[in-house]
């Protein structure tokens, strides 16, 4: 398929703000903590007076990718953006909540994976085509690779890809039912993606192991923000040519490959 | 990508859209309150049968609704133990036993690595989560939304991708749109597709709690609906490319659409514009006209607002001309993943036997959804064109075109 350029990153984690806050070693880094968690940001309280904290880090790290493309909101508003929200378990504080009663019913459509990506399409405008996959690192490539085809298949002229992963309300659970090593890092990240040149390929393959993907040792476990925030490290790095992305999860592994750096120059940059 | 053929037809904005490679769906397999095969799927939608009951697999009594389309006991001759203690999995492979005997072939001829799984859910495995945290803790890995296509992809035994969408209530749509992406890309020669739901005290506790379940029947476009009612089911299709498929087929999925609302968390947008511009996505990619249409799914849960928009939205697309309409949650109720491939398969079964299901619970049509609602009894309809809309939470909207076979 056709390699879409990225326009802009906005990477919020457990560790600070951008790619520049991100450790060398995320096991070192993390001193034995089990988590490295996101404050819930400090968007107007009245208009997310019901949003839960997953929903507010997705508007965040839009707003943060629309800084680093120097662009208002008005510049993704509409029906000519696409959506590609992904998560593994962002939704699973709202379930847990909605499962041990503490609030009220109102909170009720908040467990859905959809309310993530229905609150940042609300807040600013986005009125496009969508998809929301739920998984592991593979289910970011993934989502990469579906903006891709909607850049490709013409329904669109950009495409925000957002992952949202969320750990502190439910590593109690995580550390129960195992299978998550490393510091688990909250993270959101967006991406925003347009049409490029040269081709992107996504290869799948097997691991019985489920190993890590190549920026898990920098970054900790992030789930399905793993690969957007290693595009955002690899961007950082400066690194020109060809780029490689890969991700592991339940057995089954993807990568993605640019044929050229895919990053769009920053004005401030420029 | 495969196969950009043509210009087809143009978006919102007259951007030109490639009309993509067309998928054939070889053949469909469903689990629902009304019937665990095909076959029994359409004779009860035919007949009227009712899948209504009194939930029994967990207690509702201290719920203000306690009715909904539950599947009493899963019927089909399966290997239980290979499948795990798990309501949204078991829903899964019992409708793909159903997809594999439809298909006649089983296993799938199709190399494992080249065989994918799609499939989209409102609820994932929540209930393995609520029972987990219950104090049956060997369920919390099977809380995450999506355990089950995996469950469902070691059933199958293939060895391709396994993907899980949650666009809410479109998500079956989704799944079957996306299905159809791997394909065009290459990445697999056989896409079992579709979506699921289980009913569990989460879900039913919610929507009590948002006063959006109706004590009285599901009354899709009546004047007098007052709700909707939740159900369970799973519905499955199998794809390949169109130039990989045989003679022998259910139908033809030609096109795909979708579009946020961003408009309100929980509720449509009450001028139906997110739905109408999946519709229109959907034609422009199928490359037909909306004069084309023979026949629409409707999504039609029977709540006030729903039902309204949609109307407004499918009398936009639609135009003038009166295209024959229903909705199938009177008869199963609303089973939220499942119901965008259910109603794909049900659009499908319309065109192989000349007869379209009549809405149940519609009687009195209310004159704000002025739309050729097929009420009553079945009408004899061969759809060549069907249109099928979603909506769900979070603004989501999807709709499909779909070809029956000849």
């Amino acid at each position: 398929m056709r390699g879409p350029a990225i326009r802009a990153i906005g990477l919020i984690t457990g560790w600070g703000v951008g790619a520049d806050a991100v450790p060398p070693d995320a096991v070192a880094a993390a001193g034995g903590r089990r988590v490295l968690s996101l404050e819930r940001p400090a968007l107007d309280p009245e208009r997310f007076r019901r949003s839960p904290r997953e929903c507010v880090l997705g508007v965040a790290a839009v707003a943060a990718m629309l800084e680093d493309a120097e662009e208002g909101p008005e510049a993704i508003a509409g029906e000519d953006t696409g959506f590609v929200f992904v998560t593994a378990a962002a939704y699973a504080a709202s379930n847990r909540q909605h499962i041990e009663p503490r609030g009220s019913n109102v909170y009720f459509p908040y467990t859905a994976p959809a309310a993530i990506s229905g609150e940042v399409a609300i807040e600013y405008g986005i009125r496009g085509p969508y998809g929301i996959l739920i998984g592991g690192p593979t289910a970011g490539a993934d989502a990469i690779a579906h903006a891709a085809e909607m850049l490709e298949a013409g329904t669109c002229r950009r495409v925000l890809v957002l992952g949202v992963e969320i750990f502190e309300e439910c590593a109690d659970l995580y550390d129960r039912a195992g299978g998550l090593d490393g510091p688990l890092v909250e993270a959101a990240c967006g991406l925003w993606l347009e049409p490029g040149e040269g081709a992107l390929t996504l290869s799948r393959g097997r691991s019985r192991r489920g190993g890590a993907g190549g920026a898990r040792r920098r970054l900790g476990e992030m789930l399905a923000c793993e690969p957007l925030a290693a595009l955002a490290l690899h961007r950082a790095s400066g690194r020109q040519g060809p780029v490689e992305i890969h991700a592991a999860w339940r057995g089954e592994t993807a990568s993605l490959r640019w044929s050229h750096a895919p990053y769009r120059a920053r004005r401030r940059a420029a | 990508m495969g196969a950009v053929q043509d210009l087809a037809g143009s978006s919102s904005e007259g951007r030109p859209t490639p009309r993509l490679e067309r998928i054939a769906i070889l053949a469909g397999g469903v689990c629902t309150p009304i019937g665990q095969d095909v076959d029994a799927f359409w004779s009860a939608l035919l007949t009227g049968a009712d899948g209504i009951s009194r939930i029994e697999r967990f207690p509702v009594d201290d719920l203000r609704v306690g009715n909904g389309g539950e599947i009493k006991k899963l019927t089909r001759a399966i290997e239980w133990s290979r499948v795990p203690d798990c309501r949204a999995s078991r829903l899964l492979v019992s409708a793909a036993d159903d997809l594999l005997s439809q298909a006649g072939a089983r296993p799938l001829p199709v190399a494992p690595e080249r065989l994918a799984v799609v499939v989209g859910t409102a609820l994932g495995g929540v209930e393995e989560g609520e029972r987990a945290l219950a104090g049956e803790v060997g369920r919390l890995p099977r809380a995450l939304y999506d355990a089950p296509a995996h469950a469902l992809k070691r059933w199958l035994g293939a060895r391709g991708p396994a993907i899980t969408v949650a666009t809410a209530c479109a998500s079956g749509a989704t799944a079957m749109g996306l299905g159809a992406e791997l394909l065009r890309r290459g990445e697999a020669d056989m896409v079992v597709a579709g979506g699921y739901d289980g009913l569990c005290r989460f879900v039913l506790r919610g929507f009590n709690g948002l006063r959006s379940l109706t004590r009285d029947r599901v009354r899709p476009f009546d004047g007098r609906r007052s709700g909707l009612l939740l159900g369970e089911a799973a519905g499955l299709v199998l794809l390949c490319r169109e130039r990989d498929a045989g003679a022998r087929r259910l139908g033809t999925l030609l096109g795909y659409g979708s579009a946020s609302d961003a408009a309100h968390i929980a509720a449509p947008d009450p001028e139906g514009r997110g739905i109408e511009r999946a519709m229109r996505g959907a034609l422009a990619q199928a490359g037909v006209d909306a004069g084309d249409v023979d026949f629409v799914s409707a999504h039609g849960t029977a709540t006030t607002l729903n039902d309204a928009s949609e109307a407004k939205a499918l009398r936009r697309v639609l135009g003038a001309r009166r295209v024959p309409v229903n909705s199938i949650k009177g008869a199963i109720g609303h089973t939220m993943g499942a119901a965008a491939t259910l109603e794909a398969i049900l659009c499908l079964l319309a065109g192989r036997h000349g007869q379209v299901p009549a809405t149940l619970g519609l009687e009195e049509l209310d004159p704000a959804c002025d739309l050729d609602l097929i009420q009553g009894a079945p009408r004899a309809l061969r759809p060549r064109l069907s249109l099928s809309t979603s909506l769900g939470f979070g603004g989501c909207n999807a709709a499909l075109v779909l070809q029956g076979a000849a």
